[in-house]
């Protein structure tokens, strides 16, 4: 059983705790900036788990955070995030392009194995 | 992150025994920041829920919670919320729990428009007992009691609130969580029986079987099946047969709430007041 | 000699009033004859004192509502009759599980099923025992007068915050509809003697609504005074959460047996009429005891040395003092308004095979001749 807890790490855009993701892709699902992907876990029950691969290109939209059932993922305030020094990035057509591939993909990173 | 979870949660209990990509969860979320928007207290806020996925809801939320019987949800609360008519009463179930075998209690809720919100989790199945037929399971499906295909009619939950008198009833589902929280927030601020349909999915037992293997299959068919309120209301019968409407469906601010009336007879027998009579009301039948 | 006063009314208003004296605050019911008295009477007195009265849409609904305000701190009452009971079962024994008091009046008429709605029985005495499944341990009282339909709603009020459970209160249709005089202790008496539920003191993080002594009741605190926990008809750990832990499993079944077990002598109740030098025990219980106190006079002037213990807690019945007196005398005699229900629980608790009975389960009453003909048949 995990810790609930998760902490803030303050200057990410976005982060998750594993101890609660279940690997329902349904946040990778609804990025649509192909920031996140599962990658394979073997000890985790479904033998995935979420990876944050882009925070660069997270947008602040925070759909991940609201669709996730299991308070996995969480998305930084804004005004906390700029007092870290760090920004919300714009949609781009790359980050789209590679959103369809990672869906494509059934959901898995497109990085090495 | 910009909202505390930790707050409202019985954080000890996770992660949450629901299948992964089980909607509850997500409506657990968008309840949650719904009543952070509400602004009560912790300890006004008494979460009644009954049995099924659906009935676990209220052993994670940090309020006073009560897990009652099959079906029983909404007198458990009748009976909370007029001891205690200034404190919060919210009631979650399943579509079996809230329209089969509490159907009455569902029905008698609404008749009486106590000050009540009841959040139907619509799955569209019976869950945590596998995959029976539910009173929304729609005709033709594959149910584990019926596996040569269901011939059972279906209930629409927000046209049965509405015929038994809910003051406010609304319709969601889990794929847009922004608007679910608004529904809340509305149902929770209206004084009245706030009747929810929130749709959700249940690949592992309705989908399974139906092809919809997937979170994200079920979640496309509740798309396809959902339209907003504004748009049905344009369509022809034969576009809406298939479709349910979206929003809130009906709400009326001047119906009479249960616990005021109560209060009322309370200051009758007091000799507060006359006798409550034909003439205190607009609908006299 | 405590300061009494006497009252002029039927059965099931005498239930009402004392409910209201005893600080009940909310009723939640349904008509069901011969019961619906109390409905009516407590929907007069309870809105007047700023507490509710609600007519459910059904039976279930009526104890569901009781136990949902019990729940939040409200010392609640119900009135049914047997089918009424049926229906109400499930949820009693949620009641049982979660360990919430509540009060209530079962008015018993013929059965089973609609019976006999308007005539006489106590045909309920094992459904009282077990009326939900799985173990727990009942806590029944029966009013055997016009005045105990007044103390014993009162004690049941008592009790089940001392033990916090459900406590029925068995009528029958004659006591419930009996109207006379009756000698009731004083209002201030009454309220003086309310002893409600523990509660904890304590901050909210040491606070741990089901963790008590092996005979100990839950200690819970009403809702919406900062002590936040869950109610489940589940098994449950010490913070009232679902569990299946083996232990915390075997423990809460043996602590909802024992909680009651070890300490029924705080519920044992029962009478003894001319029994002292009695040669023949009849043993009968609500109205029925009225007509063998009569049988007794009688008996007693032909030189018969009847006597009549009477229980009036039902459940736990009162094994030991029935055996004491059992052990001593040969002729025993059961009446009942049912087909033995309690004479079976007598021959157990005597451990004896030959305890005579007189049952009479067509809805109308023993007359004290059935009772002195029966008596003479055995001697």
């Amino acid at each position: 059983m995990g810790t609930f807890e998760t902490v803030n790490p303050g200057d990410q855009p976005v982060w998750v705790n594993t101890d609660n993701c279940k690997a329902c892709d349904i946040c990778v699902s609804v990025c649509p900036a192909g920031v996140l992907s599962m990658k394979y876990e073997s000890t985790s029950t479904l033998g995935a788990m979420i990876s944050v691969d882009h925070p660069e290109s997270c947008i602040g939209c925070n759909d991940c955070e609201l669709n996730c059932p299991d308070f996995a993922i969480f998305v930084a305030d804004r005004k906390e995030l700029k007092a870290a020094g760090v920004s919300f990035a714009k949609l781009t057509d790359e980050a789209k392009v590679r959103q369809e591939a990672i869906v494509a993909n059934n959901y898995m990173t497109l990085e090495g194995a | 992150m910009a909202f505390n979870y930790d707050k409202y949660l019985r954080i000890e209990k996770m992660p949450t025994l629901w299948c992964w990509g089980c909607g509850d969860g997500v409506i657990l979320k968008a309840f949650v920041r719904a009543v952070e928007k509400m602004g009560w207290n912790q300890d006004d806020v008494c979460v009644v829920s009954g049995i099924g996925c659906s009935g676990r809801f209220s052993s994670y939320v940090d309020f006073n919670t009560v897990h009652t019987t099959h079906g029983r949800t909404v007198a458990y609360a009748t009976g909370i919320k007029l001891a205690n008519p200034d404190k919060h009463v919210i009631c979650v179930g399943g579509d079996g729990d809230a329209l089969a075998i509490g159907g009455n209690h569902t029905i008698h809720g609404c008749r009486r428009n106590i000050d009540i919100t009841f959040i139907i989790i619509n799955n569209f199945i019976y869950g945590l007992t596998n995959s029976q037929t539910s009173p929304t399971t729609p005709k033709g499906m594959w149910t584990v009691s019926q596996k040569a295909g269901n011939i059972d009619p279906t209930f629409d939950t927000c046209k049965l609130g509405v015929a038994a008198g809910a003051s406010f009833v609304g319709r969601e589902s889990m794929l847009d969580p922004k608007k679910l929280e608004k529904l809340f927030v509305k149902a929770f601020e209206h004084k009245g029986f706030a009747l929810l349909d929130v749709l959700s999915n249940c690949h592992i037992n309705l989908g399974r079987k139906n092809k919809m293997v997937s979170a994200m299959d079920n979640l496309k068919w509740i798309d396809s099946i959902t339209v907003s309120k504004k748009k049905y209301d344009t369509m022809t019968p034969e576009e809406q047969l298939n479709l349910l409407p979206t929003g809130i469906i009906h709400q009326d601010t001047e119906a009479d709430e249960y616990c005021d009336m109560n209060e009322e007879i309370k200051k009758v027998h007091q000799g507060q007041r006359a006798k409550i009579s034909q003439d205190d009301f607009a609908k006299k039948i | 000699m405590a300061a009494t006063r006497e009252v002029i009314s039927t059965g099931n208003e005498l239930a009402a009033i004392a409910a209201v004296d005893a600080g009940c605050m909310f009723f939640g019911g349904y008509p069901l004859t011969p019961s619906s008295e109390v409905m009516h009477v407590i929907s007069d007195l309870l809105p007047k004192i700023g507490g509710t009265a609600i007519q459910m849409e059904d039976e279930i609904a009526g104890i569901c509502a009781v136990i949902g305000a019990g729940m939040s701190g409200v010392r609640a009452l119900t009135a049914t009759s047997g089918p009424g009971m049926s229906l109400k079962a499930e949820n009693l024994g949620l009641a049982q599980m979660a360990e919430v008091p509540l009060v209530c009046v079962n008015v018993m008429r013929g059965g089973p099923s609609t019976g006999l709605p308007t005539r006489v029985s106590q045909g309920d005495i094992l459904q009282s025992k077990n009326p939900s499944h799985g173990d727990y341990k009942s806590i029944t009282l029966c009013a055997g007068n016009l005045a105990e339909c007044y103390t014993e709603v009162v004690r049941a009020f008592n009790i089940a915050d001392r033990f916090m459970q459900p406590v029925i209160v068995l009528l029958d249709e004659t006591i419930g509809h009996m109207h006379g005089k009756a000698d009731l202790p004083t209002v201030e008496d009454v309220k003086a003697g309310i002893v409600p539920r523990k509660k904890f003191t304590g901050p909210a993080e040491e606070y741990h609504p089901y963790e008590c002594g092996p005979s100990d009741p839950a200690v819970l605190n009403p809702m919406f005074t900062g002590y936040r926990y869950h109610f489940t008809g589940l098994h449950h750990d010490k913070n009232g959460f679902p569990t299946e832990e083996i232990e915390t499993c075997r423990k809460l079944i043996q602590r909802l047996e024992d909680k009651v077990e070890v300490h029924k002598d705080e519920v044992e109740s029962y009478e003894e009429f001319m029994m002292d030098d009695a040669e023949f025990m009849i043993l009968a219980y609500g109205s029925v005891s009225l007509a063998a106190k009569e049988a007794i006079r009688h008996l007693r002037k032909d030189g018969i040395k009847a006597g009549l213990f009477r229980p009036i807690t039902i459940w736990p019945s009162p094994a030991e003092k029935i055996k004491e007196h059992t052990d001593k005398i040969d002729n025993v005699l059961v009446v009942e308004l049912n087909i033995g229900q309690f004479h079976g629980e007598v021959q157990r608790a005597a451990a004896r095979l030959d305890i005579e009975g007189l049952f009479k389960v067509n809805g109308r009453p023993i007359s004290p001749y059935e009772i002195v003909t029966k008596v003479k048949e055995i001697i």
